[in-house]
This record gives C-alpha cells, sequence and structure tokens, in this order.
C-alpha cells in the first residue's frame, strides 16, 4: 500500500505523452505541470521497481523519438536497465504480476485543484476528468493530458508592464472621423467549463489566437466610432463591445476560451497633439469658470437689489408714517391753541406775536436802524458785525462773510466798530449807547445815523 | 542463462514487429497511409489504425487544427483617394483535404503559408483599392475581411486548404500621412478651445447682463412703489393738515408765519437789520404806541 501510494505521487501526466513526432511542434503551453517527477530518487529500497518502471518508461520514450512515430508498447519492459531475477518460472510469474499490477498503477494520476485532465484512447478524445484522484487505462492505451481551467490568464495590448511602457505600434489606432488614438487595454481569458478538448485539439496556437483576435476587435470597434467617443464618453461601452466582438472570434475558431474582461486602462491623444487636447479640456474648464463666475455676480447682485428694494419700500413707509405722524401732532397742536384763540383773539393774537419776535431776538444779532431822519447813506460794515457776534457767541465757527452792503461804501477804510460815534444831529439828539446789554447775551449794535452835512 | 531467456527475447520481437503495425492517429492530426508510395487511405478521424510495416506501408502525419498566418510587416496598399494606408492582417486556415495539401506542399508548410500569403495580398488590394480610406477604415471594415475571405477561400480549395478566416488587424496611415493628420487634429483641438472660451465668456456676459436688468427692474419697481407709498402719505397729511387749518385759516396763516420766523432765525449768526418802525417796536420811544395800552417799551 506505502508503494502505492509513492507511485500515485509520481503524478507525471506527461509520461509517455508523445513528443518529437516531427510535426506537432507547438504544445499548447502554459500548462503549469504540477511537480514534475521529483522525489524519484533517494526512496527507500522498495522504490527500486518504481524507478525501474521510470527508467523503462523513459528508455520506451528514447526508442520512439529514433523511430519517428512508431510506438513501442510495453511501457514497464521498455529498454529500461532491468536485472532479471535468476529464479524458478514461479517468480518469473510473481515478477509478471508485480509488472502487471505496477503498469496499472501507472494510470492512477492526481488531478490538480483548478485543471482538468483530458483523456485521449489511442489518441481520440473520450472524457474529462475532474479534480482528484483519477484513473485512466494507463499508457499506451490512455493518456491524460492536464489543461488548467481556473487559472486567469492575461496579456496586455499597446503597453508592457505599466501603462506609460507603451508599444506604439500596438496602441496607435485610428477612428472614423480618420483620428489617431492611444489605446492601451489588458486582455483577461480562462477556459471555459467544456472548453479543455477544444482547447487542446482545435488549434495550433490558442493563446496567440486570442490576442490576434482581441487586437482586430479592439481596432474594429474604435475605427467605428468617433473620436471624441473613443477619448471620452465611449470606453465602457467599447471595452464591451470588444470583449464580445473577440468572443465571437474566438467562438468561430473554436478555441475553448471565454473571454472574462477587456478592460480598457488608458486612452489618449499621441503624444504629439497631446498639449493641444490638454488645452481645448482646460478650456472646457475656463468656460465653466467663466460661467460660475457670471452665476455668482449674478447671485451676488440680485439680491444687493432686492435689499436695496426694500429699504426704499421700508423707508417710504417710514416717511409716510413719520408725515402722518406729524400732521396729526401739528394738527393737534394746533388744534389746541386754536381753541384759545377763539376765547381771546386779540389778546392770544398779540401774547402770541410778541412771544415768538422776543425769542427771534433774543437769539440773534440785530442791528437796529432808526432811520427816520434817515440820511441817505449809512454804512454798515457788517463783516465786523459778523464776527463780533461769533466771537461773543464763542463759536468757533468762522463766520459767514456778509454778502452784501447796506449802502455804497464812501471809499474809508471800516474801523471803530463798536464804538459810538457820539455825533449830534440837530433834531432827535438820541444817544445811541454801544454795548451789549446786560440781559441778553446778544451783541447789540445800535447805530446811529451817519448825517453827513 | 535462465529458460525463459528465449522466451523474453520473443516477446520483445514480436512487440516491435506489432508496434510498427498498428498507429494511433491523435486528435490534431490527419494521417495519410502510403503504400509503396501512393496514398492508400486518409484518416482524419482520430483513433488506433493498422497498416502493415515499413517498407510496405509508411505512415504521415499532418496537423489538422486551426493555424494562423500573421503578415510579417504592414503591406502599404493604396486607397481609391490614392492615400497609402499601412494594414496587417491575419489569417486562420486549416488543411481540409490532407491528400490534396500533401500532394502540393508535401510537408513544406511554409510554402504553403507563402502561397495563401500571396492570395491575401492580392485580395487585400484588390478590396482596398476601390475604397476610401474611411471605407477601409471604418464603414466597410467587414465588407473587406468578407471579400478578402470568400476570395481566398474560394482560391486555397483546390489546395486542400480551408480559410477560415481573414481579419485585418492594423490600418495606419503612412508616417508622412500621420504627420498631417497629427497637424490637422492640433488644428481642429485648437479651434475647439477658441470656441469653448469664446462661448463661456459669451454665455458669462449674458449672465451678467441679465442679472443687471433683473436689478434695475427691482430698483426701479421699488422705486416706483416707494414713492407712491411717500404720496399716498404725503396725500394723507395734506388731508389732515387742511381738514384740521381749513377751520381757521387767517388764524393758521397767522400762526404759521410765527412758526416759520421763529424756525429761520434761530441762529446768533443771523444778524437782523430792524428798522424799528414795525409792529414790534410800536412802543419804541412811543409808550402810548398805536393804541391805548400801558407801555411795555423794554430797556
Amino acid at each position: 500500500m506505502r508503494l502505492m501510494s509513492k507511485i500515485f505521487n509520481l503524478n507525471d501526466p506527461g509520461w509517455g505523452r508523445g513528443k518529437g513526432d516531427g510535426n506537432d511542434s507547438s504544445q499548447p503551453n502554459n500548462q503549469n505541470r504540477p511537480g514534475n517527477n521529483q522525489g524519484n530518487n533517494g526512496g527507500p529500497p522498495d522504490l527500486d521497481e518504481v524507478w525501474r518502471d521510470f527508467n523503462g518508461k523513459i528508455g520506451s520514450l528514447f526508442g520512439r523519438k529514433r523511430r519517428g512515430g512508431g510506438n513501442m508498447g510495453g511501457g514497464g519492459n521498455g529498454g529500461g536497465p532491468v536485472q532479471l531475477p535468476k529464479g524458478s518460472p514461479k517468480l518469473f510469474v510473481f515478477i509478471a504480476i508485480v509488472l502487471v499490477g505496477l503498469w496499472l498503477s501507472s494510470g492512477f494520476i492526481i488531478v490538480q485543484e483548478g485543471q482538468v485532465a483530458v483523456v485521449t484512447k489511442f489518441g481520440k478524445y473520450t472524457k474529462t476528468l475532474n479534480p482528484g484522484l483519477q484513473w485512466h487505462m494507463p499508457y499506451p492505451i490512455e493518456e491524460a493530458q492536464p489543461v488548467n481551467i481556473a487559472q486567469l490568464r492575461t496579456f496586455e495590448v499597446g503597453y508592457r508592464g505599466s501603462v506609460g511602457n507603451k508599444v506604439l505600434n500596438e496602441s496607435l489606432m485610428l477612428t472614423t472621423d480618420e483620428n489617431i488614438v492611444d489605446v492601451q487595454y489588458v486582455v483577461q481569458y480562462r477556459l471555459m467549463p467544456e472548453g479543455a478538448p477544444n482547447y487542446l485539439f482545435e488549434t495550433v496556437d490558442p493563446d496567440d489566437s486570442v490576442r490576434q483576435a482581441a487586437e482586430t476587435a479592439m481596432r474594429e470597434v474604435v475605427g467605428q466610432r468617433p473620436m471624441d467617443v473613443v477619448l471620452y464618453s465611449g470606453r465602457t461601452e467599447i471595452a464591451n463591445s470588444v470583449q464580445q466582438l473577440t468572443q465571437d472570434i474566438l467562438d468561430r475558431y473554436k478555441t475553448g476560451v471565454q473571454v472574462s474582461t477587456v478592460a480598457i486602462q488608458n486612452v489618449q491623444p499621441p503624444e504629439q497633439v497631446q498639449a493641444a487636447f490638454d488645452d481645448a479640456v482646460k478650456a472646457g474648464q475656463d468656460r465653466e469658470r467663466l460661467i460660475n463666475e457670471g452665476n455668482a455676480y449674478a447671485s451676488r447682485i440680485i439680491p444687493e437689489a432686492r435689499g436695496r428694494a426694500d429699504r426704499m419700500v421700508f423707508d417710504a413707509q417710514g416717511y409716510t408714517a413719520q408725515v402722518i405722524g406729524t400732521a396729526q401732532g401739528d394738527t393737534a397742536r394746533f388744534a389746541a391753541i386754536e381753541t384759545e384763540f377763539a376765547k381771546a383773539p386779540e389778546v392770544t393774537r398779540d401774547r402770541m406775536y410778541l412771544a415768538t419776535m422776543q425769542t427771534i431776538l433774543e437769539n440773534t444779532s440785530k442791528i437796529l436802524i432808526d432811520n427816520q431822519s434817515a440820511s441817505n447813506m449809512l454804512y454798515l460794515p457788517l463783516d465786523k458785525i459778523m464776527q463780533q457776534a461769533s466771537r461773543s457767541n464763542s463759536s468757533t465757527a468762522s463766520p459767514d462773510p456778509a454778502a452784501g452792503m447796506a449802502a455804497g461804501s464812501a471809499g474809508q477804510s471800516s474801523e471803530g466798530s463798536g464804538s459810538s460815534s457820539g455825533s449830534t444831529s440837530g433834531s432827535g439828539g438820541r444817544n445811541a449807547s454801544g454795548g451789549g446789554s446786560p440781559y441778553s447775551n446778544s451783541s447789540n449794535l445800535l447805530t446811529s445815523p451817519y448825517s453827513s452835512r | 542463462m535462465p529458460r525463459f531467456f528465449p522466451y523474453l527475447v520473443g516477446l520483445v520481437i514480436l512487440l516491435a514487429v506489432a508496434s510498427s503495425c498498428v498507429f494511433i492517429v491523435r486528435e490534431r492530426d490527419a494521417a495519410l497511409v502510403f503504400a509503396l508510395g501512393e496514398v492508400r487511405d486518409t484518416i482524419t478521424e482520430p483513433g488506433l489504425y493498422f497498416k502493415l510495416p515499413p517498407p510496405f506501408e509508411n505512415v504521415v502525419r499532418l496537423d489538422k487544427r486551426l493555424q494562423t498566418i500573421e503578415s510579417q510587416d504592414p503591406e502599404r496598399i493604396q486607397t481609391a483617394e490614392k492615400k497609402n494606408l499601412l494594414i496587417d492582417s491575419y489569417a486562420k486556415w486549416r488543411i481540409s483535404d490532407p491528400r490534396q495539401y500533401y500532394v502540393t506542399f508535401g510537408l513544406n508548410k511554409t510554402a504553403a503559408e507563402e502561397r495563401l500569403s500571396a492570395q491575401i495580398r492580392d485580395a487585400l488590394n484588390a478590396a482596398v483599392n476601390v475604397r476610401t480610406v474611411k471605407q477601409v477604415v471604418s464603414s466597410e471594415r467587414g465588407d473587406i475581411m468578407d471579400e478578402i475571405l470568400a476570395n481566398v477561400a474560394r482560391r486555397a480549395a483546390p489546395l486542400g486548404v480551408d480559410v477560415v478566416d481573414v481579419r485585418l488587424i492594423r490600418i495606419d496611415f503612412s508616417p508622412e500621412i500621420s504627420e498631417s493628420v497629427y497637424r490637422r487634429m492640433e488644428a481642429e483641438r485648437k479651434e475647439e478651445a477658441n470656441r469653448l472660451r469664446a462661448t463661456g465668456s459669451a454665455e458669462s456676459e449674458r449672465i451678467r447682463a441679465q442679472a443687471d436688468r433683473e436689478r434695475e427692474e427691482i430698483l426701479a419697481k421699488a422705486y416706483a412703489d416707494a414713492q407712491n407709498i411717500r404720496g399716498e402719505g404725503d396725500a394723507d397729511a395734506a388731508a389732515i393738515y387742511s381738514e384740521s387749518y381749513g377751520k381757521n385759516p387767517d388764524f393758521y396763516s397767522f400762526y404759521r408765519s410765527l412758526e416759520s420766523y421763529r424756525s429761520a432765525f434761530s441762529n446768533k449768526n443771523d444778524t437782523l437789520v430792524i428798522s424799528p418802525d414795525t409792529d414790534f417796536f410800536r412802543f419804541w420811544g412811543n409808550p402810548q404806541g398805536g393804541q391805548a395800552q400801558e407801555g411795555a417799551g423794554s430797556r
């Protein structure tokens, strides 16, 4: 039993497969053979038989090679260095039985997870073995070829390794509007679950076929679309179309391959025109920016205007309220006074008049001109008067220059304001006293008429 | 020497002879069985077959799987508008009639591929010469491939070859045309960029102008409303005044005049030049005044 398991460990599916038959140069590669004949050396003594069996197979291989296609049967007793035991026929029979057992046990294979084994009987496809411990009729009746169906195979088109490392003659292609674009994409595929026999028997180079199909499909699809679609909007759709078209082509070739993804890594305009394209993209952003600025202006200015509009309306309402209030106040006051007035018109009139005049005259500068014996000429140094008034007011405001003289000046320099020009008039003989009245803080200037006779 | 040694030798010889009388045809192969130089049988089904040992009968195997011919260098082909295109293609073919194929090419696969390549080139030229670049690149790409395939398949059939598919891979402009294409692309992009910027600023301007207009509208309407409100206020106030003052216009004039005097002359800087013959000064130097009144002459 231990011997058996040892043999199983020799799961070398390639044993005795016809190699070098002159015209089958290209085996499908990518087969990932698991553990090639390891552990045949240095085993315990009971491995001798196995070792011999192995030698026999090698021998038969060489033998076939020499003969170019003929089949040396008898895997066990090929041309190996078999040491014949010296003994009775019984021993010989026993050995024969052991050899036959060994030969039969060489039909055991372990199919790795993710692989299937395609079994051919005298070259004709019979069945596909699933992963696990399997048995088939031993060589030369049946042969098993392992095929990896789980492995996702990948190849890159238009670049190698990284997108920056371009392969221009793969990546540059024409669009329908006769522009050139630069496309990098990657294709992943695996075998269909039932695809292993086709993969092995239908095409010389299934893996190369996938690549060719993907390239022609991509160029055909891109060639049917305008550049803008290829560059900007249509990537996903293009990838899907390419996947579909590639799959159709491969189905026609019966490769047994399923394209799982076509992923476009990068689409650009060619290097030579990249700058112009970038600028166009920038221009698009500039356009957005300008429009946004316009919108920002609008959204700033219109609320402002609304605010101002509201202020105008509210101001008007305030004004209205104020005007009406004032009117009501004024009329109320007036009505009150008027009631009094109606009781004693004359007295009230005089009283009001005098009170008002008093208030006015108390608060202003005054010049009283008694013009009864009026001469025609009167000199009033108004500017001086104003100055004085403002000084006595102790106001810091500079006085307004007097606008206008009461009479034409006689060319004298103005001086002596405030002093009485004690002239003795013939008639009235009235004294014009200068100086401020002690009762009011107004500066009163009483000027007597200057008679020039 | 053990007794069974002769048996063993016999067995080995027997096996050798037997092995030369059987042969296996694999899935991927087609086999021709030659009997003294002429083809006795063509086998396309895989399995175990018998024959006479050499030299009476020999077996030749041919690969019947689908094979590929890829063009080595892109073909330079002129289109209808006399532009040069560089075109790559591949073809898929298989041996359909092993006997015919073997008679034509023997085991020389290169010869077969060269013959097919030449046919493909001819068909490709014929198909592209009558079409414009646009048709070749996009609209009639499929037609071209179908045309070439039909053409080549028809001519290859007598050679025992089945051409399954011919596909164009690369269709590129020749370098001198590529250069001008790049320049055109550049010019188009510049135009596009200018257009984008121009429309952007135009649009922006439009938005601003619209905003300005809206602002003016809002303000004008607000002004109208405000004036309206003020007017109504003024009217209401006037109505209040006239209703009140209308009762006694004379007194109103008097009262209002006094009010005005007071507010008009309220400042020290106002200088009044007064003549004493006003009503206010009627007692000034004349205690009797105009009327028989007690003199209130102030000193």
